[in-house]
């Protein structure tokens, strides 16, 4: 019933600090039990960080269908060498594999690869705009994941969890720190494509986390939330009289419940929506752009403009104090089907559109933000559920390797033109153990540029004490500047 | 010899043996699966099934004597003791009811419970609510929808002195009660009808589950039968088909087809069923001691590992023919049957093109998966272990002809790359993809929901169970010691008594028969304090789903003790619970806030005032739906997919229902698809269904609001509500307002209120008319209005925003 004078204080005392424990015992400490959560007033509401965070957004590039990053970024000419060889035994110590389409051909692309930058970080002739940032980039050379399933191994990018049902990182975040913007939701999603990535919401889901932390999906076009439209029929001007009203008739009624701050921040939503109406719409608005950022995204070319579209979103959505922009990428047709990168069979075809799609907008972004100083209080993530092999498949592709495969950071507090890790001489696992970098430990990272310790976000549920890295995960200090 | 033939086809992978079983037990299957890619190839791999079939009510003699004697074993049994001192774990007592001081409050014993700690700290109960304002929280409590004028009226009018008797006991015997009751339940089922995860596959046959539920509810079964049909009823009851459509609990684990790692697979659907078990019947948070020693409980591993093995020999089994088909099943089987004809020869060709290549095909896909799966995989059937025979049998309940398409279409592709690429086979594959695109064009005419068959969990007829062992840090592929199925040690010292039947290991038989027991400390504390939760917003045990340790201790522990005695000595009567809540003096209470309660009990954990609460998403749904007079009545039948909106990007996953009616079901009847949640109710906190769901949350967004301010379905209905209150009110607006109150909120306007609306549609009607005079917009108008009724379009379409403005207003969206 009344909350009232626990919440106020619980906002004085500002809550959200770390390690204040609140709302009863909470084993294993916290700072926000499960009860509070739902009782606050606006959970959305923006709270502090554990310590001074060195970015304010990240962008989370994921890079649907697992992108052979051997034949992008990992350059191996041991592997050119033994092309076409049975994969030596030593090689595959320690590894549990699929026999399918023949395990044992070493395989190379027809790459053509290259030093770039100060860094001399290496790239394939797939993505040349990118290669142009090499020194912006910090590469993590030892991702290691679980799983040879995309749908369990995306679950883990996103969630941690190898089931559903746990929070994925946009909704820890919002969690956290709130909404900077009331008039947008703090962890949106954007895809390209005709449809939902498959596995739909799960993808951005608040899991055991409240309802309203989970990702927000954008929809292409003009209005890019649900509902975000009146009804057919109904004017502007009509809507404003019927928000008068509603909101007398709230207060009527709420005045025999003097001190409930639920009632009375439904009545608030009704202005928040109404705000959001204009605000969404305006946020993915590119009319104001000049053609020559357009271009900068690859917007002027057919094969680059809806994932430029969405990525000049995403920095629209930067600019307006999103924390979380999760872009998915969308399928192509290869060959007459819609594939991802998933690319079993003809990784060239496969690869070389992906490639195309993605290379000019990233690296647009990449340009874009720096150039309005955005990029040091943003970090943007190139990520993927897995690698492939360096055997190939059905001759003409490459089969799941959880084993080694690369991911990138740029911006915010990362050492830019650097390299963490590396994979053996053919770039199937990681060469060095100790320096394997599991989602675990890439989402304690970008949480602790985020401001929170991955160990002290914890949100109570069913009598545990949940974090976002579960039992794991570690901060990979190198990768900070 | 039946059995054996059988067998010998349906377990027909390469060079098949008859296996030995039970000849008593016929463990036949119809080689069907789901419409489709699996139905058409009848001898691809024969599904193997171990479903237990429906005419062996001789060949298992005295089924029913498989279930112990609950009654007669409780008695002969002491209470059981814990190896730990946790409040939980010791037997519910039977607390004699408290002394008070204002007796004449007390009408059951509740009262007496609840009224001691009030006056304990000085607190009043509070007065009686207004019977109209009880009506309306009594109905959507019992039936999760708001009630109609004519039983607000009735009940009001009541003068009889069993008035509120006589309304609970009408609320209790209607359908709508075991639908409201059934949608908690399956939130703890995880009830869905897809697998979840990235492809997401329909479950055609679940939504018999959730009918199950349903009638279960409104039968009154004992809550205590209900665990067990849920947790082993192939085992107890195999020749009552209802009981095998039970343990579609255990069936609605999330799944993917795709995982290359069936052994894994294996280990991760028998943790789902595990971790469920222990959260909804136990409320203990077991799933903790999966990677370590719980660290609140004195669960250990070994403990945990222990329940796992109770369920080491589950297999999901999806065609078992339904016995005795209603028109469902009929009219499925005519559109299937059409679609069949029009499609046999595309059907065939492709049949005969993949039974040219099978044995090639069979090997590729096999070698898809992962090397200690690929061991069971290829391993002679006469060599099978338990273990390797679930593994088999996964293989052929997910392998369909596409999977075996995989050959040509990966072959194709390698362009000459793979060792078997021929040009004949490039040119199967050609012709195959071609027949695909061919088949596809005749989708339409495939029935577009319903089914011939049940979903059930069984041990495929084999008594034999995989060993099961702890696990180093949770992890399948570090075993250590082995582990027999047992009871956590921290709650009972119980033995599990397993007696094998002839078709299944008997282990669950054991788990459901003592976590149904009198005597178990947990179960009816467990879901008493759950219904209690449902009326009240908090549990007496707040953490509902945690009574270990680290979840809240009760807050009135005689009162839990109370209620779950009393819940056992009713005979497991769910109904009769209900009966006693609803006729409480504490659930009579009104909401209305006070000073006093604010400053002595801040939380209400007392119970001086009745807790309002915001309604859950179906109860808002379906409320309206009420409202607008458009809510089918019917009870159960397969899923419906109801409009979403048009931006949603959900392509085929959700294709609309045609009928309109369909589209005004119940929201229980809404398809769960577990990666597009219906967009309505997802925004007002529905139950994800990912894992058990243990409590509706309460969050307030602007999502919500634009949901339901701008949705051009829940428009649609604040038309129709408009047109229903002016053909029951007549054209005096006086009246037409006074009668949408009474739909919305179960009273009158008051005299403010009426003169605030007014000034509404008096303002309002020129905001209309200037829009319109714009030329621009057509208006909304009232919809379903009877004949001869001219109205003023600009003033409706005013008194439309109205009412649709009133039904987005808090007071609808609570009740009090």
């Amino acid at each position: 019933m009344n909350n009232q004078s626990r919440r106020d204080f619980l906002l004085k005392t500002g809550y959200g600090l770390g390690g204040m424990a609140l709302g009863g015992m909470l084993p294993g400490g916290g700072f926000l039990s499960s009860a509070l959560a739902s009782e606050l007033a606006d959970p959305l509401t923006p709270k502090q960080p554990h310590f001074a965070g060195k970015v304010k957004s990240i962008i989370w590039l994921h890079q649907n269908g697992a992108p052979s990053t051997l034949d992008l970024y990992d350059y191996k000419p041991e592997l050119v060498k033994l092309a076409g060889q049975d994969v030596p035994a030593s090689f595959l110590k320690g590894i549990k594999t699929s026999t399918q389409g023949g395990l044992g051909k070493l395989y190379a692309s027809n790459r053509t690869w290259k030093q770039h930058g100060q860094s001399g970080a290496w790239f394939s002739d797939l993505l040349p705009n990118l290669a142009q940032h090499a020194d912006d980039l910090t590469f993590i050379k030892s991702s290691v994941t679980i799983g040879a399933t995309h749908d369990i191994s995306i679950l883990k990018l996103n969630s941690g969890g190898l089931n559903p049902g746990r929070p994925t990182l946009g909704a820890w975040i919002q969690y956290a720190l709130g909404s900077a913007n009331p008039d947008l939701p703090a962890y949106v999603v954007l895809y390209n494509g005709k449809k939902e990535p498959t596995g739909g919401s799960i993808n951005w889901s608040s899991g055991f986390l409240p309802a309203v932390y989970q990702g927000t999906a954008f929809r292409s076009g003009k209005s890019p939330i649900l509902h975000l439209e009146r009804p057919e029929l109904v004017a502007a001007s009509q809507q404003h009289d019927n928000l008068g009203l509603l909101k007398q008739l709230n207060d009527l009624k709420d005045q025999a419940y003097p001190q409930d701050t639920e009632l009375q921040a439904r009545v608030r939503s009704y202005d928040l929506a109404e705000r959001m109406q204009t605000s969404a719409p305006e946020a993915v608005d590119l009319s104001k752009e000049s053609d020559a950022t357009k271009a900068l995204y690859g917007l002027d070319d057919e094969t680059t403009k809806e994932y430029g579209t969405n990525l000049l979103r995403a920095r629209r959505l930067v600019e307006r104090g999103v924390r979380f922009i999760q872009v998915v990428s969308g399928p192509v047709d290869v060959d007459g089907d819609e594939r991802t990168w998933d690319a079993h069979t003809k990784l060239e075809e496969n690869h070389g559109k992906h490639a195309k799609i993605v290379d000019k907008p990233i690296a647009g972004l990449l340009t874009d933000l720096k150039a309005l100083g955005l990029l040091d209080s943003t970090l943007v993530v190139w990520t993927s559920e897995f690698g492939r092999t360096s055997w190939g498949e059905s001759g003409t592709g490459r089969d799941h390797n959880p084993w080694g495969y690369t991911q990138w950071l740029a911006g915010g507090g990362v050492k830019a033109g650097t390299t963490y890790g590396a994979t053996d001489e053919i770039g199937l696992q990681v060469a060095d153990k100790s320096l394997a970098v599991d989602t675990y430990d890439l989402h304690a990272t970008i949480l602790n540029q985020m401001g929170l310790d991955h160990l002290k976000l914890v949100y109570k549920y069913q009598g545990r004490s949940e974090r976002p890295t579960v039992v794991y995960g570690k901060v990979i200090k190198e990768l900070i500047a | 010899m039946k059995t054996k033939l059988y067998l010998a086809i349906l377990w027909g992978l390469s060079g098949a043996v008859a296996l030995e079983a039970s000849a008593s037990v016929d463990l036949f299957n119809n080689p069907v699966g789901a419409i489709g890619a699996k139905s058409n190839q009848p001898d691809l791999f024969n599904n193997p099934v171990g479903a237990i079939g429906t005419d062996k009510a001789q060949a298992v003699p005295a089924t029913e004597k498989a279930a112990p004697d609950k009654s007669a074993a409780a008695e002969a049994k002491p209470a059981q003791t814990a190896k730990s001192n946790h409040w939980a774990y010791k037997p519910v007592s039977r607390p004699s009811e408290p002394a008070v001081t204002d007796k004449s409050w007390v009408r059951n014993p509740i009262d007496a419970f609840v009224l001691a700690k009030l006056e304990a700290k000085g607190i009043k109960p509070s007065p009686e609510a207004d019977r109209a304002a009880f009506i309306r929280r009594a109905t959507l409590d019992a039936w999760g929808v708001i009630p109609t004028p004519e039983q607000v009226q009735a009940f009001v009018e009541d003068t009889a002195p069993n008035a509120y008797e006589k309304l609970a006991d009408r609320l209790l015997s209607s359908p709508k009660y075991g639908e409201r009751q059934a949608r908690r339940w399956l939130d703890l089922a995880r009830y869905a009808d897809s697998t979840g995860f990235q492809n997401d596959e329909t479950r055609p046959n679940l939504w018999r589950y959730r009918d199950y539920v349903i009638n279960s509810f409104n039968q009154d079964k004992p809550y205590s039968r209900f665990i067990q049909e849920q947790l082993a009823g192939d085992e107890i009851w195999p020749d009552n088909q209802d009981a095998l459509i039970a343990t579609g609990y255990m069936a609605n684990f999330p799944d993917n087809h795709n995982s290359r790692d069936l052994v894994q697979r294996k280990y991760q659907i028998t943790t789902d069923i595990t971790d469920t078990v222990g959260k909804v019947f136990l409320a203990q948070t077991v799933e903790c001691a999966r990677c370590h020693n719980h660290k609140f409980d004195k669960i250990s591993q070994k403990d945990y590992f222990s329940l796992q093995s109770f369920f080491a020999n589950v297999s999901a089994v999806d065609n078992i023919p339904v016995a005795k088909k209603s028109e469902v099943e009929h009219n499925y089987e005519a559109a299937l049957a059409k679609w069949e004809a029009a499609t046999k020869d595309i059907r065939d060709k492709q049949k005969a093109i993949i039974d040219s290549v099978r044995d090639q095909a069979v090997k590729h896909h096999k070698e898809r998966y992962l090397t200690d799966s690929r061991e069971a995989i290829f391993k002679p059937q006469s060599e099978w272990n338990a273990q390797d025979r679930w593994v088999n049998h996964r293989l052929a309940y997910i392998t369909d002809q596409q999977s075996l398409a995989a050959f040509l279409r990966d072959t194709a592709e390698s362009k000459g790359k793979d060792k078997n690429y021929t040009k004949e086979i490039a040119d199967k594959w050609t012709e195959y993809d071609k027949l695909a695109e061919d088949l596809k064009k005749f989708n339409d005419l495939k029935p577009k929901s319903g089914s011939t068959e049940i979903s059930a969990m069984t041990e495929l007829g084999h008594s034999d169970a995989p060993p099961s062992y702890v696990f180093f840090g949770g992890d399948h592929e570090k075993p250590l010691e082995q582990v027999q199925p047992a009871f956590p040690e921290a709650i009972t010292d119980e033995k599990p008594d397993i007696k094998a039947t002839p078709f299944s290991s008997g282990r669950r038989a054991a788990l459901a028969n003592w976590i149904a027991s009198d005597k178990n400390p947990l179960t009816a504390r467990v879901f008493v304090n759950r219904v209690w939760e449902e009326y009240f917003g908090h549990g007496i045990v707040e953490t509902v789903s945690d009574f270990g340790k680290a979840g809240q201790k009760p807050t009135n522990p005689e009162l839990l003790d109370y209620l779950a005695d009393n819940f056992i000595k009713q005979g497991w009567s769910i109904k009769k619970l209900h009966r006693d809540i609803l006729l409480s003096s504490v659930y009579r209470q009104a909401s209305d806030y006070r000073e006093d309660i604010a400053k002595a009990d801040p939380d209400n954990k007392l119970l001086g005032v009745f807790p309002r609460k915001r309604l859950e998403a179906e109860q808002i749904r379906d409320s309206l739906l009420v409202a607008s007079g458009k809510l089918e009545d019917k009870v159960g039948g397969p899923s419906v997919f109801p409009p979403v909106p048009a931006n949603l990007g959900a392509g085929n996953q959700w294709q609309v229902s045609k009928d309109p009616q369909d589209q005004n079901r119940r929201s229980l009847y809404i398809f769960t698809r577990r990666s597009v949640p219906y967009p309505l109710l997802e925004t007002f906190n529905m139950a994800s269904a990912q894992e058990a769901h243990s409590k509706r949350e309460v969050t307030t967004s602007p999502l919500q609001s634009l949901a339901l301010f701008n949705s051009d379905v829940v428009f649609g209905w604040s038309q129709a509500l408009a047109g229903r209150v002016i053909n029951e009110a007549g054209k005096d607006e006086a009246a037409q307002l006074d009668r949408l109150y009474q739909i919305l909120f179960a009273r009158k306007a008051s005299d403010s209120e009426k003169v605030l609306l007014q000034k509404f549609l008096d303002n309002h009607e020129k905001t209309v008319r200037e829009k319109t005079s714009e030329g621009k917009f057509a208006v909304s108008i009232p919809t379903g209005l009877k004949d001869n009724q001219k109205l003023d379009p600009i003033r409706a379409a005013a008194f439309v925003d109205l009412v649709h403005t009133v039904a987005n207003s808090n007071e609808f969206i609570y009740r009090f």
